[in-house]
């Protein structure tokens, strides 16, 4: 068995609720978290901004504020069998993806045993 | 790569964040949470306090640079010169894996 920790955007929290539910993976647990990424300046969004003359709102904005500041941002996790662990992974991808700095970060870490609480069996 | 989970007192995280961006660890990610540790929380008169505020910090980093990450963290979250009951663990697991949602990229 595997956890999937995913980080991602609170706004996409809905989107990847249904996705993970069509692709099979009803159960997780989600929970608010704050958090800061390595905010490297991207190039391509200077460009982008020099050539749009757009202000930096919203996503693109993220790569520009300050480096220290913490970001709301919604942290899921779901216990999957390890077959299962590359298709949870393109699920939250696909939803998630925005192509912009910001949009998280997903980690997959080893479980050695799982309990149902309600009649003890270690089984998933 | 290791995930360090730091579970430190809430007014000790600025210093630790700050210190961390300057020791070159920008990445961090930072929730609240309700525990006690082996002292029971604290206990005052007959009153017990078991469910004290602290705030969990995760980092995600390569082998190499925990021992760096850890350092950081305790010179920084420890109060007094010797420490005190209450000034947090720090916890350290494997991870297999770790992806960026907006490249689809494998790695940290």
């Amino acid at each position: 068995m595997k956890e999937v920790m995913a980080f991602i955007r609170t706004n996409k929290v809905n989107r990847t609720k249904e996705a993970l539910a069509n692709a099979g993976f009803p159960a997780f647990s989600c929970r608010p978290c704050l958090g800061r990424g390595k905010k490297s300046l991207d190039a391509s969004i200077l460009n982008y901004i020099m050539e749009t003359g757009d202000l930096p709102v919203t996503q693109v904005g993220e790569a520009f504020t300050e480096t220290a500041r913490l970001i709301p941002k919604r942290f899921f996790t779901l216990v999957v069998e390890d077959d299962q662990v590359d298709l949870a992974v393109k699920t939250i991808i696909k939803v998630n993806q925005t192509g912009n700095p910001g949009d998280g970060k997903i980690f997959i870490l080893p479980i050695d045993e799982t309990y149902k609480v309600r009649t003890g069996e270690n089984t998933l | 790569m290791l995930l360090i989970r730091a579970i430190i007192r809430p007014e000790r995280t600025g210093i630790v964040l700050s210190e961390l961006l300057a020791a070159g660890f920008p990445a961090v990610t930072k929730m609240d949470v309700y525990g006690r540790g082996k002292q029971k929380g604290i206990v005052i008169g007959d009153v017990q306090y078991d469910e004290i505020p602290k705030e969990m910090l995760l980092i995600v980093v390569n082998d190499e640079d925990k021992d760096d990450v850890v350092k950081v963290i305790m010179r920084n979250a420890r109060t007094g010169e010797k420490g005190n009951y209450g000034d947090g663990r720090i916890f350290i697991s494997p991870v297999i894996d770790a992806y960026t949602i907006s490249t689809g990229k494998q790695g940290l």
